[in-house]
């Protein structure tokens, strides 16, 4: 039997056999007889999940428009899969062609989040590729980029280059860089040099000495002699959003994946500088595209997918400038053929009522906001450019609207934060009540519900928050039990919060560094993977993983690191400078906000690069 | 009016369920310009339906599917449409016509034929399936959702035959009685007293009845 076959008979017994079918209405195929370079994009978490990224969409979209290149798609195996995968031989493969991982030239995986990292290795073993970097002598090129490559260290040893910032273009330069490497017939390690030299944002991280002090802490991060690799490497930087390449066609899943439904960034970075947020650092600066352009790719995406439903996203959707306008138009456009129109990740501030009015002719799913803390103090700290009656203006006018059920977004254990901040979530809660209650009952739609969402903070590379320990777990349980009971006392409100072990596992590896590589390597043997799956997250295994990995996990996740420290990723720049960042951390202890950014310049560092922030 | 669509569904897209290939109708619906009807009310979708579902791994060239068309279009124009909206694995082989007040194509199933190409011990198969043919009484028992019972499935089966691995049969495809070619073929390998083989599956046809009674594919009702 081929393997093709020998999928098949595996699909008989799995749970959900459209995660592994592809051949979806858009999917690529190409003859590989034509191909140059063949590009496996891995998604190392479940098909539902990688289908509903978008930045994969894009790369997979700009590589495919060419001729010399193939790129196909490869998720993660569920448990069910990859057990019978294994007990069958049978390799991790690409859902267009069902070619085994092993066989491609370039292995590009996304890091989205780091409980995804067991999953990468777990990939990399059902590949048959060889797991350290250091022990390939053939397979694909393992290349990994996205927001958790801003502190790639944890991953050094099992990949061959990060790419930092935005793929469109240097996606495209790795490459070009490998069919040249391979017309040159150079050894292995001198594709890895030209991408170091040749490809903007790459960081090859066996180019470079790491030596630690004796406490542990790190000394230095130094490129190898001769080796050409940057001292500081810069990230990719797409300055023009509306010249860069967009899918103009989508795959059409079979089965239900998690965002059923046309994509369209329509910006790309944030101004507003919330000091907890690592992509409203490292995504800087703000790059919109047209209005046109949106219009013209939206008209083109309706068409060729019969989605329907639109959802504009960014980091910050009311921040578009044309915002009122854009919306209108397409709600216009769109309304005969019943395709929806929604806004993610709101934010109150912006939250105009008209556009409040434009959306829910389409729709009305619950209101979200986040409000991230509960008092004006703590959401100064974190530079939460938000207040309460900022808040209550937008739940009254929704409510007004027509709208009754509301989402408000919380995080625990944020820096300097003190019980009172926790039951300050609680009030807030009490008063959007009200604010539903001041409407006149014939003017409001019945049903109120409020969802309070809890989740524990996590301290970020490459954020005012960086040098922040975590939060221990005994006081995040104790503040999420005193909030349970204050929230009791408020009718209507669910209250939705988390176990804090995942944070934990989460802090270690945001702030960490090549030591962890062998505590990965002990959880995935212990069998941890599909971490950011509740269901399949094992503490205790993770906690074994890391004793016989001989590392006090406290060092990274819960530990205050002094701002003179050597950072794990202080080699890695994201455009932000460290300077911006310690002057944010400073004020942040002082209670003291820093203004958005289109209101005036606030020094950030991303100026040094020119581009689009002018 | 109304729109009959015939398409076959074959290769790895067998392995789409049901529900699935649905809700990927109303989408490829939504990517044709055809002129679809939509159901009233507070969440519109296509007034569309199944002659019948296909079991997940069974492959077809003879799936019917269903739907209301606002205003008439040419048989032409339809099938193009569909045809560029659907991948190849789901391709649309015909398309007819009816008034609405047609029958729905689901009531007027009553059997289908299908191709179970069988590819281990076929010759047992063969000779449990004669002895299958000559008896009066072959029991089975019938799993639905939610009851198990056992039930007589020899008069379900409308004929068999058999061309080298291949068992060709027409089976009851009603409400109150029906017959699966997994059940039929799991009950022959009980009878030739060996583990059910692998075997591949195909719906070759679903069959209503004409006026007269005569057993005839539903595309020719």
């Amino acid at each position: 039997m081929n393997l093709s076959d020998r999928i098949d008979d595996l699909m008989t017994k799995v749970l959900k056999p459209s995660r592994y079918l592809g051949s979806e209405f858009g999917s690529v195929m190409k003859n590989a007889e034509d191909i140059s370079v063949r590009y496996a994009f891995l998604f190392p978490d479940v098909y539902e999940v990688a289908m509903s990224h978008l930045g994969m969409k894009i790369l997979y979209h700009t590589l495919n428009k060419r001729d010399d290149v193939w790129c196909e798609r490869v998720c993660s195996a569920w448990p069910d899969m990859e057990k019978l995968m294994e007990e069958s031989g049978v390799p991790l493969f690409s859902l267009e062609s069902r070619t085994p991982v092993k066989e491609f030239d370039i292995l590009g995986i996304t890091l989205q989040y780091e409980m995804s990292f067991t999953n990468i290795l777990k990939a990399l073993t059902l590949s048959g590729i060889e797991l350290y970097q250091k022990d390939r002598k053939d397979g694909p090129f393992v290349i990994c980029g996205g927001p958790c490559a801003y502190n790639p260290e944890p991953l050094c040893d099992f990949v061959d280059v990060f790419t930092l910032g935005d793929g469109e273009e240097s996606i495209h330069q790795t490459v070009d860089v490998y069919k040249r490497w391979k017309e040159s017939g150079a050894p292995r390690e001198e594709y890895l040099k030209m991408c170091a030299r040749e490809v903007d944002g790459a960081y090859v991280p066996s180019l470079y000495d790491v030596i630690y002090n004796e406490d542990g802490t790190i000394k230095s991060v130094t490129p190898k002699e001769g080796s050409g690799a940057k001292e500081l490497v810069f990230k990719a930087l797409v300055n023009d959003l509306t010249a860069a390449d967009y899918p103009e066609k989508l795959i059409v899943p079979y089965g239900e994946v998690v965002h059923d439904r046309i994509m369209l960034e329509i910006f790309r970075g944030c101004t507003r500088g919330c000091r907890f947020c690592q992509a409203g650092m490292v995504y800087r600066p703000v790059r919109e595209r047209s209005m046109e352009r949106l219009l013209e790719i939206a008209d083109k995406l309706v068409k060729a997918t019969g989605f329907d439903e639109i959802s504009l996203m960014s980091l910050s959707s009311g921040d578009y400038s044309c915002l009122p306008e854009l919306a209108h138009e397409m709600i216009t456009r769109y309304m005969k053929k019943r395709v929806k129109i929604s806004l993610p990740s709101q934010r109150i501030d912006t939250f105009l009522k008209d556009t409040l009015k434009e959306t829910q002719k389409v729709r009305k799913t619950a209101l979200t906001l986040a409000p991230e803390a509960g008092t004006q103090r703590l959401r100064d700290v974190i530079n939460k450019g938000v207040t309460e009656e900022d808040l209550i203006r937008a739940v009254t006018d929704a409510f007004e609207e027509g709208w009754s059920a509301v989402k408000l977004y919380f995080m625990i254990g944020l820096p300097t934060e003190t019980d009172e901040d926790v039951l300050g979530i609680a009030d807030l809660a009490e008063k959007v009540r009200k604010a539903y209650f001041s409407v006149p009952k014939n003017k409001r739609a019945p049903g109120l519900r409020i969802t309070v969402s809890a989740s524990v903070f996590v301290p970020k590379a490459h954020t005012p928050f960086q040098w922040s320990g975590q939060l221990d777990k005994e006081t995040v349980i104790r503040r999420q039990k005193m909030l349970k009971m204050e929230l009791n006392k408020v009718k209507g409100v669910d209250f939705k919060y988390h176990e804090p072990d995942v944070s934990y596992i989460e802090a270690v590896f945001a702030r960490g560094d090549r030591r962890l590589s062998k505590a990965l390597c002990e959880a995935v043997k212990l069998g941890c993977h599909f971490d950011g799956w509740t269901e399949f997250f094992d503490n205790e295994k993770w906690m074994q993983a890391f004793k016989n990995a001989g590392i006090d996990p406290d060092f990274y996740a819960a530990r205050n690191i002094d701002v003179n420290e050597r950072l794990a990723w202080g080699h890695i720049d994201s455009g932000v400078s460290q300077a911006f960042l310690k002057r944010e951390w400073e004020k942040a202890q002082k209670a003291e906000t820093t203004e958005d950014c289109r209101k005036g310049c606030v020094g950030c560092g991303v100026k040094r690069y020119g581009g689009a922030c002018q | 009016m109304r729109a009959i669509f015939r398409f076959g569904k074959i290769g790895r897209l067998r392995f789409v369920s049901h529900l699935d290939l649905q809700r990927y109708m109303q989408r490829a619906f939504s990517r044709t310009e055809l002129p679809i009807a939509f159901s009233q009310g507070f969440n519109p979708h296509p007034v569309m339906s199944f002659a019948s579902a296909l079991a997940m791994g069974w492959i077809s060239e003879y799936e019917i599917l269903d739907v209301k068309l606002d205003k008439p279009v040419t048989k032409e124009f339809a099938l193009k449409e569909m045809r560029s909206a659907l991948p190849e694995e789901l391709y649309v082989y015909d398309v007819k016509f009816v008034d609405d007040r047609h029958a729905s194509m689901m009531a007027l199933v009553k059997m289908s034929d299908y191709e179970i190409k069988i590819f281990e011990n076929a010759d047992k198969i063969m000779d449990a399936a004669r002895e299958f043919l000559l008896s009066d009484t072959v029991m089975a028992i019938r799993k639905t959702k939610s009851s198990e019972r056992e039930i007589n499935i020899r008069p379900l089966c409308v004929y068999m035959s058999s061309q080298e691995n291949l068992l060709k049969t027409r089976l009851m495809l009603t409400e109150a009685d029906t017959l699966k070619p997994d059940l039929l073929l799991k009950t022959l390998s009980e009878m030739a007293g060996i583990e059910t083989p692998r075997a591949e599956i195909k719906r070759v046809k679903l069959i209503g009845l004409a006026k007269s009674g005569r057993e005839t594919p539903l595309m020719e009702l």
